[in-house]
């Protein structure tokens, strides 16, 4: 019953509010040039609403590539560092000024090579996350009590076998926070470069409808992005849940 | 059967190479428990971990059953340490298996094989419990466990009950006589316990320091199977006397 109680009083705040927005537009106190209204989202909507829908599928379809390869990529070089010293000497001052760079300068010379099209902003994306997992890969691996990787060497465990069977699952903690950081990267980095310079996607429309002042479609592009971003979210919840079952903290009864 | 043969180590090079073994030679004969004693910093560990083939050495070479060691060798060789290095996200009777699984043996084989271990060190009630519910004692039961289930005929052993308390420690002991005298294999055991030393080994190797060589090979007269009573037995009181002389002498 309060439930039910809660849920409405949720949704008559909800309303209120919208009333309110909308009320300052209609006696002139917010600029529909600045902000838009509840009304002009909708109306936006409405009009370019398949041609947003197809965007936002798009964008979420580099996004969710962009992750596929920087994951894989970031983490298996962050475990292989990890346990070779020399390398994770040499690669860790390389990786933490990669993370300091301002990689959208690298932006034009991408389009250069792949086009406008999806390509360019996968491999944008990639770049804008991949080494700060690799670090925080490498950082966590490193810390790994190395008795483990004795243990496992005496009992016949090949090289592979010690970095993916045995350091990288303990390593999870450290994995599962640098891929925190990283997905925020990528989905920031694809969405920053269809900004910059394509032809499609959530970005894209946005830059497109801003310079055209319809402000109505450039917020709704801005909470379609929002939204890929709680999607993100919500998948790397995912992950870390089902990791949290084998990770290390197992509780006790 | 062990045949280690002037076997040294030496860390670093030129004026700050430091000689941790040098010119370490005997032989273990098969089925035989030996311990290595001696104060911190003989060399004891690393001796150890040269005959696992975990440290290659700089000069002299190991046999083990003829065959030169180059590095590990699971089938023949099951190593301890102080620590059990459980992986945390398997359970007891899985970590068993981890040695299994690493050669992609079937599930059904390893758990097949890794049951009865679990139960031969009394732990057939924690079989599936974490590593972080189970206490200091019951992780190098599973270590243990683990490294019989690969059935090695040689165990070697680095101060595997170094970080227990003393009751648990000779309790240790003893189940591990029990265990040793039913599979028949050779135990090659450190530490820096003496009692410990003398109460399980048939032969005593005592080590001195800087740098790290055996300085006496002493046979331990008492009958099998042991009993904690033996502990406070004149002639067990005299050998521990003689091995403290032994190791006060060289280091003064």
């Amino acid at each position: 019953m309060s439930g039910l109680r809660r849920r409405l009083m949720r949704l008559a705040m909800l309303a209120l509010f919208l009333a309110i927005w909308e009320a300052a537009f209609r006696v002139g106190l917010l600029s529909p040039i600045i902000f838009a209204s509840p009304s002009l989202i909708v109306s936006a909507a409405i009009k370019d609403g398949w041609t947003f829908l197809l965007a936002f599928r798009i964008t979420v379809f580099e996004i969710a590539v962009a992750i596929l390869i920087a994951w894989t990529l970031g983490i298996a070089f962050g475990v292989v560092a990890g346990s070779l010293p020399v390398l994770a000497r040499i690669s860790a001052p390389v990786l933490s000024a990669l993370i300091a760079v301002p990689l959208v300068v690298l932006y034009p010379v991408l389009i250069a090579w792949l086009g406008l099209g999806p390509a360019s902003k996968v491999v944008f994306g990639v770049v804008s996350g991949i080494f700060q997992i690799a670090l925080n890969t490498m950082i966590g691996v490193r810390e790994i009590n190395r008795g483990y990787a004795t243990m496992a060497a005496a009992m016949g465990a090949n090289r592979r076998q010690i970095m993916f069977q045995v350091m990288a699952p303990l390593a999870l903690p450290a994995i599962v926070s640098g891929l925190r950081l990283g997905t925020a990267l990528i989905v920031i980095g694809v969405v920053l470069s269809e900004m910059l310079g394509s032809t499609d996607g959530i970005g894209f429309w946005i830059s497109y409808h801003r310079a055209l002042f319809n402000t109505g479609q450039v917020y709704l592009g801005i909470l379609l992005a929002l939204l890929i971003a709680g999607l993100a979210n919500a998948a790397l919840s995912l992950v870390e849940r089902f990791y949290a079952r084998r990770t290390v903290d197992q509780p006790v009864p | 059967m062990i045949a280690v043969e002037a076997v040294g180590k030496t860390y670093g090079s030129g004026e700050h190479a430091l000689a941790a073994l040098v010119d370490v030679s005997f032989a273990v004969r098969e089925g035989e428990f030996v311990t290595l004693v001696g104060p911190s910093g003989c060399g004891k560990s690393t001796l150890l971990q040269i005959l696992a083939g975990l440290v290659p050495a700089s000069t002299g070479r190991v046999l083990i059953n003829g065959r030169p060691v180059t590095g590990p060798s699971p089938d023949t060789i099951g190593v301890m340490f102080q620590d059990a290095w459980l992986l945390p996200w398997k359970t007891a009777v899985e970590n068993v298996e981890f040695p299994l699984a690493l050669r992609k043996v079937s599930a059904a084989e390893r758990r097949k094989r890794a049951l009865p271990l679990i139960d031969l060190v009394g732990l057939a009630s924690f079989a599936h419990r974490y590593p972080d519910e189970l206490s200091g004692g019951m992780r190098q039961r599973v270590a243990i466990a683990r490294c019989l289930v690969q059935e090695p005929r040689v165990l070697l052993m680095d101060e595997p009950f170094a970080a227990l308390d003393e009751q648990t420690r000779t309790r240790m002991g003893s189940e591990l006589l029990q265990i040793w005298e039913k599979s028949g294999g050779t135990v090659v055991f450190v530490t820096h316990g003496l009692t410990e030393a003398i109460y399980l080994a048939d032969t005593v190797f005592v080590m001195g320091t800087r740098p790290g060589r055996i300085i006496e090979r002493i046979t331990v007269p008492l009958p099998r199977p042991r009993t904690i009573d033996m502990i406070g037995s004149e002639a067990f009181g005299r050998l521990r006397n003689d091995i403290w002389h032994l190791i006060a002498e060289v280091r003064t």
